[in-house]
């Protein structure tokens, strides 16, 4: 028996044999608010498997973010349904979710969204403060190493203005990986990044999912990022279509 | 890592965005630190003026006033407490200071400095002894005035312009035997003049204002020595004041006595080495109560006949060639204090037969058909005086008389007098009496000492010397002549105890004389002593006015509960520390607005929202922590600036009083916890909604707009809440009218902030309802009221602060008080009077009658139009407003209510609940009544502000008093005057106040009826006519100025302070402007690249905040306007609408510069780059 659980909520057992996605959209729709609401998504579906590495391509405004924004559980769908792990996200409230998502998914946005008031290590530990308020000595071994692993071991101390753009990015890798996710989300991750830094960061994340065994999902515009993905899912007219 | 760190390092990197914060809550707290010391500072120079006012030796004293116990009182009390070294001490001893207590003699009087050139009244005169100096001032030693040098308070040296060496001039008032009131109280005696040359000038450390009551002004005293005082008074051997000093009892040493007591010297200033410091450390101080008792205790061990000015003498009668025939108790007073003429009728010893009362009285006349005998005593006496059973309208005339007016037992006589408490009125009555027998001129019946010591009378050699009080209208014989000079003031009739009791009897006794007859073998000296002893048994001190009072503590208890400046200026400083926390709320919010996506980042990575404000709570509160540390160092320097204006610019406020600055840490810190609790508190509403938004939003960097564009007009509750404040306003204003008592200020502020709530809900409800009609092409001034819409919380924030600057301004304009306005109309709180006048003196002449013009040499034509109303006082605490000290006792008045209400003078605001109130002054005339303790309760009326503020009481309350005789007594607030010039004072009716104080000669205030445009000259004319007297007179108007300068100076620091608040207010709206046009930068380039010029992009913002500056400004005005109206229908008030208006126009242009300044710093900068944002 295998089982995975979270610290607030019951865990969810299934027989060993038995092959559970990690992440499952079921006929997920959701549109944009307005006097005439503008759809978005129309009962998109999509299974993820565990240690998966995915790219999802589309054009601007066809919902990659939203659906980015879905997975995250930053937002909820109109209809149908998402299951993390085997468990339906709409029966989890507010505080649950934050909870999930701060244990078992991590976050990479295209603008890296580092503190500046912060130094590397203290941007990188802040998910373990969502709890306790207090990070674990063990979080910061972590993140020690983490930064070590990516190349940022002598950047500890700094804080994100001494940083060029493709560390800053590495820092927010890390920062998404402090608290071991199941799940790394990356929003256009290279979007800001030159050619060679984006070929770093896209080495590093194909090196994390394999080594830290976590699945990924990344939305891009970049197809030298998709390519390095195990599979390609397209959005196209508010459904998702694996190439 | 911890939360803590996270928002230490935010507060570090962000400290510039966070500047606003910080000074926001260090306004705050300095506010309200410095509101806080500025309450300790005065109550703190209260205390001090206690110390200086009684000293550290005064704890207890005994005011006897118009009564003088002997010298003997004070000195054998001294020697019942026992003193080092006369014997051992033993657990429980009660210790006194060596000096304590000593009495001194202290009179009424005015001084006058030998050339003329300055005068001053209402001086006390103490004749002092070396041992009460000591206890007034330590610093004194044991000197005292000597020979004819008189020591002045600084006051008075001051008033008088004199210095060491000059000399003055002091007329007292001479105390008589028998009340000035009384018939037969001579007029010539009453005031003598006192040479004296000074010889120092007390400070106030020195004891120069001692004084018992609290007052506005500081005392005049002035002291020489006990032997030239009362010698001048005709008093020697008596004094009128004590004064005891601190008691401590002796207890089981303990191990740290010795440690508790040496600090306790240092602390006391070192003032117990005068006493023998190793006892002293074996004894602890006893509380006021305990003291006080103990004096009690031994006061009443100690005190003699003598002391209640009463005396036990042996008579011998003519009839009896040897030996005393009787024992005689007479009174100094002539007539006998009731309580002790009580005691002494029911004495009856086995040394002594039964006492026999005597009244004997002196007629004007005893008369039979046409033939009349002038002037004449008359006793009333039992047996052996008259028959057992004699009728109350028989009389016994002896030989003299019945020879004289032919009378035969039988014969009708006409007996005229006098009434006995008739002053100087002179009621004339007559009774008839039928002759019951004619007594020869022998025996008990030619007693001459049945006739008391009539000052005016028993000293004169002739008929022709008396100086009986009032004018011999008739002829006096020579053989009236020869009976004086050979029987003096032997009774010619005798008439019933009783009906003498019921004819003459009065106020200040019902009889001169109690007789006990001897047996011929008693021993006369063991009687008297059993009989005083039996007297004094059954007598307490107090029923003669024997009381001792904690007084230091009475003084501290008023001092620390006297007017709270701290709460006062916090209240006035309340819109200030509204300001600068609504600009604390906004600038933060302004600070937060940048980090939104660090908000969401949060949030996205799993942080509960709960905890991401908490972060942020801890970041602005350590910088609201920083701030409140600078604010209570800025308090302190905001304290010594109020206090420099109160004791400069406003000592209106604190009626002169010169204040000092107290720093206590202990209140400081709690005013610095207190604004930082107001900070956070301030923070977390700032903070309740800021993490509302979805992680989502916030990353994208672009909160949503407060109106979500989906309501029209807002929650139900936001409507129903506008319509009930608005119903609460207008309903407050109109109960406020209803009460026709000029402002409440309860109601006062529940219509205001009610209008303001109502005004406030109302902008939002408009603000969320206004909208751009499709089907109408939008213009700029549409826009601009459009954009309101989009942070609508920003708006109402500021609108807000506009609006309580402006009711401020228009309150505290409307609040003003003008005693000139309606001043001669009766219901205004001058009463209709022109003057008011007090005297140092009683005046006991009737001002309003031709024989009392006459008698101070008033001009008749000039006083023609004038009517006096004489209040008669009985000294106590000033309940004004003058007086920052809470008044424990207030001076009582006592009028003739007929006269107030004959004139309906000055307006009701209340009555208590049952009374008519077709006349407010008939409340005095009610039947005082008795609580459920048996103590009787008097109806008292007193002026609405003094009720409220000075005696922190309201109508119904009652006040504890002790009358003349030592009886508790209560007064009953049942009437209640608007602003009125008698502040300070609770009067009571005539009949009340003689009958509690019979003793209190005359009238001391008055209040005169004169036409305005002759109120000088007869001004001018009184106070010369009634110089001796001490009379000061003011006009009304000038009266309540003085009492109003208080409210309109309270007015002025409310004013200066609001304005500070307006400051900000304004300050708030240019930040507002700055941020919005910041917020709207890509709009506004839009404009300029869609060809809008730059002056017309500045004019629309501008016009946008102007309406938030015209919102503001008109939802002030109507709802102080509501606020108002009570005030602005009460007699002495009214809006300055000049002033008022140009202030509102500053306002206005204040605000409206602020937000052009504001228009044109937003938007120097070159737009276009702003395009990218958008």
């Amino acid at each position: 028996m295998d089982s995975i659980s979270f610290r607030h909520y019951p865990a969810v057992r299934m027989s060993a044999n038995e092959v559970v996605p990690l992440l499952e959209l079921r006929n997920v729709s959701k549109s944009y608010p307005g006097e005439v609401p503008v759809p978005v998504l129309k009962s998109a579906r999509l299974q993820v498997a565990r240690g998966e590495r995915i790219a999802i391509l589309g054009p601007s405004g066809s919902g990659k973010s939203t659906i980015l924004n879905l997975l995250g559980t930053l937002d909820r769908p109109d209809s149908g349904s998402i299951h993390f792990d085997g468990r339906d996200l709409s029966t989890l409230d507010a505080r649950e979710l934050a909870q999930l998502r701060n244990r078992r998914i991590g976050f990479v946005f295209q603008s890296h969204h580092l503190l500046p008031q912060c130094t590397v290590l203290e941007n990188v530990l802040l998910p373990t403060l969502a709890e306790t308020g207090t990070s674990p000595a063990s979080a910061e071994d972590r993140a020690r190493q983490l930064l070590d692993r990516v190349g940022l071991g002598s950047r500890t101390n700094h804080v994100p203005g001494q940083l060029s753009g493709g560390e800053r990015q590495r820092t927010a890798v890390v920062r998404a990986l402090i608290n071991s996710p199941l799940l790394v989300l990356a929003d256009e991750p290279t979007g800001a990044l030159d050619q060679a830094n984006a070929e770093v960061l896209g080495d590093l994340l194909v090196g994390l999912n394999r080594d830290e065994s976590v699945t990924l999902i990344v939305v891009t515009h970049s197809p030298d990022l998709a390519r390095r993905m195990d599979r390609i899912v397209e959005l196209r007219d508010g459904a998702l279509v694996t190439s | 890592m911890t939360l803590r760190d996270l928002a230490r390092r935010s507060r570090r990197h962000f400290w510039r965005s966070h500047l606003g914060l910080l000074a926001g809550t260090a306004v705050a707290a300095a506010v309200l630190v410095g509101a806080l010391v500025v309450g300790d500072s005065v109550r703190g120079t209260l205390q001090t003026r206690v110390r200086e006012r009684l000293g550290f030796g005064i704890a207890t004293a005994m005011d006897l006033r118009d009564r003088f116990v002997t010298t003997n009182l004070a000195d054998g009390m001294r020697s019942r407490f026992p003193t080092i070294g006369s014997r051992a001490l033993k657990v429980g001893d009660v210790l006194s200071p060596f000096w304590s207590p000593a009495g001194e003699l202290v009179l009424p009087a005015t001084a006058t400095r030998q050339d003329g050139t300055s005068r001053a009244n209402r001086v006390r005169l103490h004749g002092v002894t070396p041992g009460f100096i000591t206890t007034l001032s330590f610093r004194l030693g044991s000197n005292a005035p000597a020979g004819n040098n008189v020591w002045l308070g600084e006051p008075l040296a001051r008033q008088l312009q004199v210095g060491i060496g000059d000399s003055l001039v002091f007329r007292i008032h001479r105390p008589g035997a028998l009340s000035r009131e009384a018939i037969l109280s001579p007029r010539d005696d009453q005031s003598v003049a006192l040479r004296v040359r000074v010889d120092r000038i007390l400070s106030s450390a020195e004891g120069g204002t001692f004084g018992l009551h609290t007052g506005s002004g500081s005392p005049m005293n002035a002291f020489v020595t006990y032997d030239t005082l009362a010698v001048a008074a005709g008093l020697p051997g008596r004094v009128n004041l004590l004064l005891g000093g601190p008691l401590s009892r002796m207890e089981t040493p303990r191990m740290s006595d010795r440690w508790k007591h040496k600090t306790s010297e240092l602390r006391s200033g070192g003032i117990r080495s005068f006493w023998n410091s190793d006892l002293i450390n074996l004894s602890r101080p006893l509380d006021p109560e305990s003291a006080n008792r103990e004096m009690t205790r031994i006061l009443e061990e100690t005190w003699s006949l003598e002391d209640a000015e009463a005396s036990l003498r042996l008579g011998t009668n003519l009839s009896r060639a040897t030996g005393p025939e009787f024992l005689e108790l007479s009174s100094r007073r002539i007539f006998i204090d009731p309580p002790i003429a009580t005691a002494a009728i029911s004495v009856s010893t086995n040394a002594v037969a039964t006492p026999t009362p005597v009244l004997t009285y002196l007629v004007n006349s005893i008369s039979s058909g046409d033939r009349m005998v002038p002037y004449s005593m008359v006793t009333a006496a039992g047996p052996p005086y008259t028959p057992a059973d004699l009728k109350d309208d028989e009389i016994l005339v002896n030989t003299w008389l019945a020879e004289d007016l032919g009378l035969h037992p039988g014969d009708a006589v006409q007996v005229a007098y006098y009434r006995a408490d008739s002053g100087t009125t002179l009621v004339e009555q007559t009774n008839q009496f039928r002759v019951r027998a004619v007594i020869p001129l022998e025996g008990v019946h030619a007693d001459r000492s049945l006739m008391p010591e009539f000052p005016g009378l028993a000293k004169a050699e002739s008929t022709r010397d008396w100086d009986a009080g009032f004018d011999l209208v008739h002829k006096i014989r020579d053989r009236d002549e020869a009976y004086w000079k050979q029987w003096r003031g032997t009774p010619k009739a005798f008439i019933n105890v009783e009906a003498g009791r019921r004819i003459w009897g009065n106020r200040f006794g019902d009889f001169t004389a109690v007789r006990w007859f001897l047996p011929p073998s008693a021993d006369a000296a063991n009687a008297r002593q059993q009989i005083a002893e039996e007297i004094r048994s059954r007598l307490k001190p107090d029923d003669l006015g024997m009381v001792w009072q904690p007084v230091a503590e009475i003084a501290r208890r008023g001092a620390a509960s006297g007017q709270d400046f701290g709460g006062l200026f916090i209240g006035f400083s309340f819109f200030l520390i509204v300001a600068s926390l609504l600009l604390t709320s906004m600038l933060f919010q302004f600070a937060l607005d940048l980090r939104l996506q660090e908000t969401g980042v949060l949030l996205a990575l799993g942080w509960p929202p709960r905890r991401v404000r908490q972060v942020l709570f801890r970041e602005g509160l350590g910088v609201a922590a920083i701030g409140t540390v600078a604010g209570a160092l800025l308090g302190l320097a905001y304290a010594k600036g109020i206090l420099w204006g109160l004791n400069t610019l406003w000592t209106g406020a604190v009626a002169g009083e010169s204040l000092l600055l107290f720093i206590r840490i202990g209140t400081v810190a709690a005013g610095a916890a207190l604004g930082l609790l107001v900070a956070a508190a301030t923070l977390w509403i700032s903070l309740r909604n800021r993490v509302a938004q979805p992680a989502r939003v916030l990353l994208s960097g672009t909160e949503t707009l407060d109106d979500a564009g989906t309501r029209r007009t807002g929650s139900p509750w936001v409507q129903r809440g506008a319509v009930l404040a608005g119903i609460a306003a207008v309903g407050a204003s109109a109960g406020g009218l209803a009460s026709n008592s000029g402002q409440k200020p309860a109601l006062f502020f529940l219509a205001g902030t009610s209008g303001l709530v109502c005004g406030i809900l109302g902008v939002r409800l408009w603000i969320r309802a206004s909208r751009v009609s499709p089907r109408i092409a939008p213009s700029l001034r549409s826009i601009a009221i459009r954009s309101l819409r989009r942070r609508p919380g920003r708006c109402l924030a500021t609108i807000l602060l506009l609006a309580c600057a402006t009711f401020l301004i228009i309150a505290v304009a409307a609040n003003r008080l003008d005693a000139g306005k309606d001043a001669t109309e009766r219901r205004s709180g001058t009463g209709g009077f022109a003057l008011w006048g007090e005297s140092s003196l009683p005046v006991t002449q009737d001002l309003n009658s031709r024989r009392g013009r006459e008698f101070y040499g008033l001009d008749p034509s000039a006083m023609s139009r004038v009517s006096v109303v004489p209040l008669r006082v009985r000294d106590g605490d000033d309940a004004s407003c003058l007086n920052l000290n809470r008044a424990q006792r207030p001076r009582l008045l006592g009028v003739s209510p007929d006269s107030l209400a004959q004139r309906q003078a000055f307006t009701f605001t209340a009555l208590e609940t049952g009374t008519p109130t077709t006349n407010g002054w008939n409340v005095l005339l009610q039947k005082p009544t008795r609580g459920a303790d048996g103590i009787e309760e008097i109806p008292a009326v007193g002026d609405a502000n003094s009720i409220q503020w000075a005696l922190g009481k309201r109508l119904g309350d009652r006040l504890d008093y002790t009358d003349e005789r030592g009886r508790p007594f209560r007064i009953r607030l049942v009437g209640a005057v608007a602003n009125s010039i008698l502040q300070g004072n609770l009067v009571i009716a005539d009949p009340d106040f003689i009958r509690l104080f019979p003793s209190e000669t005359g009238h001391r205030a008055f209040l005169l009826d004169a036409p305005p445009d002759s109120a000088g000259a007869i001004s001018a004319q009184l106070t010369r006519a009634l110089s001796d007297a001490g009379l000061e007179l003011i006009t009304t108007r000038d009266r309540l100025d003085r009492f109003n300068s208080v409210q309109n100076t309270y007015l002025n620091t409310f004013q200066v302070l609001g304005g500070l608040g307006l400051l900000l207010g304004s300050f708030g709206l240019g930040v507002l402007v700055l941020r919005n046009v910041q917020d709207r930068r890509g709009e506004l380039a839009l404009m300029q690249a869609l060809g809008f010029e730059a002056s017309a992009i500045r004019g629309l913002v501008l016009r946008e905040h102007l309406v938030l500056l015209l919102l503001g400004l008109g939802l002030g005005a109507v709802s102080a306007g509501i606020a108002v109206m009570p005030a602005l229908l009460t007699p002495g008030s009214g809006i300055p609408w000049s002033s008022l208006s140009w202030t509102l126009l500053i306002v206005a242009a204040n605000g409206a510069a602020w937000a052009w300044v504001a228009t044109r710093r937003a938007l120097a900068a070159p737009l276009l780059p702003a395009l990218r944002e958008l």
